[in-house]
């Protein structure tokens, strides 16, 4: 009796041990991916970064002709159309997640978030196709018009195709929309109901109580949300890649066809013959993805201090 | 006094007035989407492979093929190894290396898609000299790894505590009540997490750019290029021919039709089959 008892019990020690160390071995490839993307992308950039050294950061030429590669435009460009489209997208995400919280009722509210939900679950390269047949065309005519309406030669002869980085931006701006928008509808509804009545009682209006409690209550959260968002718009490849009009130089204006980091790397990638010409490209998702890992770990780090408070 | 409730009435219809505006973008672009891709769409649509460029007719069967193709695998190479690390955080929740690898998780979700391709092309693609399905599934496993570990991790705290606690009051090893009590009440909220990464996956194409490269035939062997609806969809778009331009249309809304069903379709059946709510 005792031994059979010993033996079932060694048995269990023996799987317990296994699945201890299976979990383990999983949680640590998790964190081992991190290290293995960055290792591998340092490696693999070895000859550019042989070249051009730190400054590839700020140099501006990017030319695979003479192969003198400089991040700049791609940077710049980066950083124009995700700071762009968080600008357009926030005021109406924050306008649409003010009005699933506070003034829709339940038969509106409900199918608007599923809609919501349904496109932010569409794939980018969707969004791309689009933007390429639908977005494009408008923005392409109201480059005419405004170059009419400023009576700039330039604009009107040579800014009709449409591509661009305004193109980019806008639609940036419609994909980025459902996922902030839901992040911060996600902390409106948390707003203890207390707090609200308690406004509503002492006379405040609707929009006084939104202003005066409900906003300050989700500011952090709203914050970390749109971090977030920001590191989807600088990362975001497909939709980007087909409206931006693979531009290799500085953009001088939002009607330039540009290109951000995830676009230069998807538009040339495969056309790039030269070992150098590859590796540049390559140092390129280098930064991106280690501006991504910086930006999703600021977000995080926001959000969880916003739990703790 | 006047001047708040006016202020309350401009501001209400401002909200109203993003919110219509937003919603009507949404509606439009469903619509287009909706009605371009059915324009188009006939049988050969689903069982042919392309024609000849720039002709009309043929169809995208070799995408679809290679959509499910791909998808599966990196589902299959991907899951032990979210599950398990998902199990890992819930089961140490408290521990500083748990919220290390949470932190991680977290992280990679952000890695955008296009790192992952590159990365799948320097590690696999270059090492071994060829573009494969088997490369391309390997780097969306990496996508598919982090948004299952999470999800997992979030189902799983959902257990009660006291149903845990009780397995532990009776003797119970942590692998048992894990297996026995937590895995199989939060089986349901595990699997519709797993669902939703396969749907996250499918769209992606930026990953199957330098890996799967994409191919005209019908393809079953992963270890050769292979065609997905997505990257199917960017090289459609991206041509001059009109003929190209509506396959790209038709190609999106199966695609969607694709998405749909791994997030809704079969989490319906699965509730049916199993008799559980998932």
């Amino acid at each position: 009796m005792v031994a059979r008892q010993s033996r079932s019990d060694r048995r269990e020690l023996v799987r317990e041990r296994i699945f201890d160390a299976v979990s383990l071995t999983a949680a640590v490839a998790l964190v081992a991916t991190i290290v293995l993307f960055l290792l591998q992308l340092f490696i693999a950039s070895k000859d550019s970064r042989a070249a051009f050294g730190l400054p590839f950061l700020w140099r501006s030429e990017w030319n695979p002709v003479t192969e003198q590669f400089g991040a700049l435009p791609m940077i710049v460009g980066t950083l124009i159309t995700g700071f762009g489209a968080l600008l357009v997208s926030t005021p109406f995400a924050l306008g649409v997640a003010i009005f699933l919280a506070d003034y829709a009722n339940r038969r509106i509210a409900g199918p608007v978030k599923s809609l919501i939900g349904l496109l932010g679950g569409l794939p980018s390269v969707i969004f791309g196709l689009w933007g390429l047949f639908v977005l494009v065309p408008l923005v392409s005519r109201f480059e005419v018009w405004f170059g009419h309406l400023v009576g700039s030669e330039a604009l009107v002869s040579a800014g009709t195709t449409g591509v661009g980085l305004l193109s980019a931006i806008l639609l940036l701006a419609i994909m980025i929309l459902p996922f902030s928008a839901s992040l911060i509808l996600e902390s409106l509804i948390v707003v203890p109901a207390e707090l609200r009545e308690g406004a509503l009682a002492l006379g405040a209006t609707k929009w006084d109580t939104i202003q005066n409690i409900e906003l300050p209550y989700i500011r952090r959260s709203t914050v970390g949300a749109l971090v977030l968002a920001l590191g989807r718009a600088l990362g975001e490849t497909m939709a980007v890649t087909m409206v931006i009009g693979n531009g290799i130089r500085m953009p001088h204006s939002l009607f330039d066809p540009s290109n951000t980091l995830a676009s230069a790397i998807a538009n040339q990638f495969l056309e790039a013959t030269s070992p150098l010409y590859i590796s540049s490209l390559i140092e390129l998702g280098l930064i991106l993805f280690v501006l991504a890992i910086l930006i999703n770990v600021a977000a995080r780090v926001i959000l969880r201090r916003g739990v703790e408070t | 006094m006047r001047g708040r409730t006016f202020k309350n009435a401009l501001m209400s219809v401002l909200v109203a007035a993003a919110a219509v505006v937003i919603i009507a973008i949404l509606v439009v672009m469903i619509w287009h989407i909706f009605f371009s891709g059915v324009r188009y769409l006939n049988w050969d649509f689903f069982t042919k492979a392309p024609a000849v460029f720039g002709e009309a007719g043929g169809g995208v069967f070799n995408a679809i093929v290679g959509s499910v193709l791909i998808t599966l695998v990196a589902s299959a190479l991907g899951t032990p190894f979210g599950v398990f690390a998902g199990i890992y955080v819930a089961e140490h929740e408290d521990q500083r290396f748990a919220s290390a690898v949470r932190l991680c998780a977290d992280a990679l979700q952000g890695v955008p898609s296009i790192v992952i391709g590159i990365f799948g092309y320097t590690f696999l693609v270059a090492r071994f000299r060829s573009y494969s399905a088997l490369s391309a599934s390997i780097a969306l496993a990496f996508m598919f790894i982090p948004t299952t570990a999470r999800v997992t991790e979030e189902v799983l705290l959902l257990v009660p505590s006291s149903l845990k606690e009780a397995a532990y009051a009776l003797g119970a090893r942590r692998s048992s009540v894990v297996w026995n009590i937590s895995i199989k009440s939060a089986a349901s909220g595990i699997t519709s997490g797993l669902l939703t990464s396969m749907a996250r996956i499918a769209g992606e194409t930026a990953p199957l750019l330098f890996t799967a490269f994409g191919s005209r035939y019908i393809e079953w062997n992963m270890l050769r290029p292979m065609s997905a609806l997505p990257l199917q969809i960017y090289i459609d778009a991206g041509s001059p021919y009109p003929a190209q331009q509506q396959q790209a249309w038709s190609a999106a809304f199966v695609l969607i039709l694709l998405i749909l069903l791994l997030q809704y379709g079969i989490r319906f059946v699965i509730s049916r089959v199993l008799r559980v709510k998932a």
